[in-house]
């Protein structure tokens, strides 16, 4: 017999860190090792309980773990959430489109995401790190709501700011500020003004809340970025995660197969896509 | 592909001896409906032409709660089943595999669940003898006799069937008994004479349905695609999913995990796209919020989508979700108001 798609692979819990007072980190390792691409997606089970899809947010280029970042946002995350560390669950995967890295060689790279939109940002991020020398510059412009909503605190605020700023810089912003905040407030969407990318060598990626996207997609185009400079990860439904299911059907997709990256030119004519 | 003709009961007698082999279903009817039973001696009350069963084929292939896998346990003991065998399926079931095939046997992640049945199963289809007041397949292309998709085909005549075989297995299967059949050459002319008439009977019948013609339906569906059309079939649905359960086409489901005794196992059961939830994410995103959407949508799967994607219909003309929908919803009806 064929092998059975819909088998999760045994996954211990390694650690759990809390990014922000609704999102978590896991770290990861799958009992078989599940090398997955930035963009591409695997299915998270509790034993027994259920199911979700979930972009790894960590580096692909490593290979026997992984870390997935995870919003308590329904049924199956909220059980996630009260997972610890040594405990199990299941994996299967890797599934869907990966983020094209071999096109966005020697090309200035616009990263713009919001909120929990960052974990699957987050894994392209490294990717594009671990060869930087291939492209030209990134620009990861990063949005959340409050600075306590911040994920990846120690990578965004400190550890990434060392990078060579030649080639990596950064424009974070909250929505709303506190006292302990300095830097930027305004939706995420303000960064994207004054950019100094040479946008005829560019593509920008787009993660976040389906609003987030929506706005962020349009102040892009209004920017001057073209149709088919900007790539969207898309969260739709994705059940069973390999195009059978039919709960993510975007007008002649499935954002499981055919996404969920998807270059917007290609998705720009479907209704509701960004609902 | 050669016909021969095979009599009552060397008919019986096959089946008999398949039985060995297959675990054989075949229509069976009960009131004025008909509904597979599974037999183990003979044909007997069977009901072989007529149309179609209640229940749609995909039950066999996809049933409506399979088991798809057992996790983290010791015992992944995968248990021996006779394959199965259908006779007497009707050319709008044996359409639906062209939909059925797509989804659950295509590259990169096929279904093994799926596959197993169909590539051991056998399927003895046969003409449709009469047609039932809902039947609609010749207004979208399909004809009430089958002509692709079959391993045999039985065309009932005086005292017997013509039976054509549609595959290997299928001539395999003739060859292997071939005394109990006989020339087919007297029989032929009426087989096709039957065949001509009742085609032209259900064309009579569907006309009063105006259906747009089987190449417009999809230009018209996406010209109808922001109408008030939707709001107003979705009036009386009553979100019971019944369409989508009895549809031969509909293939969506839903996974579901439990616990056993000794690990876990999922579940693998129908769903239905008319329900609130079904496109609805975590964080309560809902692509398809409305009902009228909803409703639409089932029509862009089945009318635009599939054409698309495989070049034919997700529907093939059963009529079964007519007297399923407890609102009285009539596909013939929605299609009939994509024009104009």
């Amino acid at each position: 017999m064929i092998d059975n798609p819909y088998l999760p692979i045994k996954t211990e819990v390694l650690d759990v860190i809390e990014e922000s007072p609704t999102i978590k980190t896991f770290r990861l390792r799958p009992e078989t090792p599940l090398h997955f691409k930035a963009g591409q997606f695997v299915e998270m089970s509790i034993p027994g309980k259920g199911e979700a899809p979930f972009t790894p947010s960590s580096s692909p280029y490593e290979k026997d773990k992984l870390e997935i970042t995870i919003m308590k946002a329904g049924r199956v995350t909220s059980m996630i959430h009260n997972l610890k560390k040594g405990d199990v669950v299941g994996l299967r995967g890797p599934y869907g489109k990966e983020y094209p890295l071999s096109e966005y060689e020697g090309k200035e790279i616009l990263l713009v995401g919001g909120g929990v939109g960052l974990a699957p940002l987050r894994a392209l991020f490294l990717a594009l790190v671990h060869d930087i020398e291939k492209y030209k510059n990134v620009l990861f412009c990063c949005g959340s709501k409050t600075p306590s909503d911040i994920i990846y605190k120690d990578s965004v605020l400190d550890k990434w700011q060392s990078l060579d700023k030649k080639k990596v810089k950064f424009r974070i912003t909250v929505d709303r500020k506190d006292d302990s905040w300095k830097g930027n407030v305004g939706l995420v969407t303000t960064t994207l003004d004054n950019l100094e990318i040479n946008l005829k060598n560019s593509f920008s990626i787009v993660c976040g809340p389906p609003i987030m996207m929506k706005f962020s997609t349009f102040k892009l185009l209004e920017v001057g970025y073209k149709p088919e400079q900007i790539y969207l990860s898309m969260e739709k439904n994705m059940s069973c995660g390999i195009g059978k299911c039919g709960h993510c059907r975007l007008g002649n997709f499935y954002a499981c197969k055919d996404g969920p990256v998807f270059r917007y030119d290609k998705i720009s004519h479907i209704h509701e896509i960004w609902d | 592909m050669d016909l021969y003709f095979i009599n009552k009961p060397n008919l019986d007698r096959l089946v008999k001896s398949l039985s060995k082999t297959y675990k054989i279903f075949v229509p069976v009817k009960s009131d004025n409906s008909r509904f597979y039973k599974k037999i183990e001696e003979g044909l007997r009350d069977s009901v072989i032409g007529e149309i179609r069963a209640v229940e749609p084929i995909k039950s066999f292939y996809f049933p409506a709660r399979t088991k798809i896998a057992e996790y983290f346990s010791k015992d992944d003991s995968d248990k021996k089943e006779k394959p199965i065998a259908i006779i007497g399926a009707k050319s709008c079931d044996l359409a639906s595999f062209k939909v059925m095939d797509y989804v659950y046997a295509q590259e990169p992640f096929k279904d093994p669940f799926y596959i197993s049945k169909r590539e051991a199963g056998l399927i003895i289809s046969s003409d449709c003898t009469s047609y039932g007041e809902t039947c609609f397949c010749v207004a979208i292309g399909i004809m009430p006799y089958p002509t692709e998709g079959f391993d045999i085909s039985l065309s009932e005549v005086e005292g017997g069937y013509v039976a054509e075989a549609g595959s290997l297995k299928g001539e395999k299967i003739i060859k292997e008994y071939f005394k109990l059949f006989q020339s087919a050459d007297p029989y032929i002319e009426k087989r096709d004479s039957n065949r001509k008439k009742l085609k032209e009977d259900l064309l009579e019948h569907v006309k009063k349905s105006k259906i747009p013609s089987k190449d417009s339906i999809q230009p018209a569906f996406k010209n109808k695609f922001d109408s008030s059309l939707w709001e107003e079939v979705a009036k009386t649905c009553v979100e019971c999913g019944a369409c989508n359960m009895i549809c031969p086409a509909c293939h969506c489901f839903i996974l579901m995990d439990q616990k056993k005794e000794n690990g876990f196992e999922r579940l693998r059961m129908w769903d239905s796209c008319l329900l609130m939830s079904f496109a609805k994410v975590a964080g309560g995103a809902n692509p398809r919020k409305l009902l009228a959407q909803r409703m639409r949508n089932r029509f862009d799967k089945k009318f635009n989508f599939f054409p698309d994607t495989i070049g034919r219909f997700g529907c093939t003309g059963c009529g079964r979700c007519i007297e399923a929908c407890p609102g009285k919803i009539d596909i013939r009806e929605v299609l009939s108001k994509l024009e104009g």
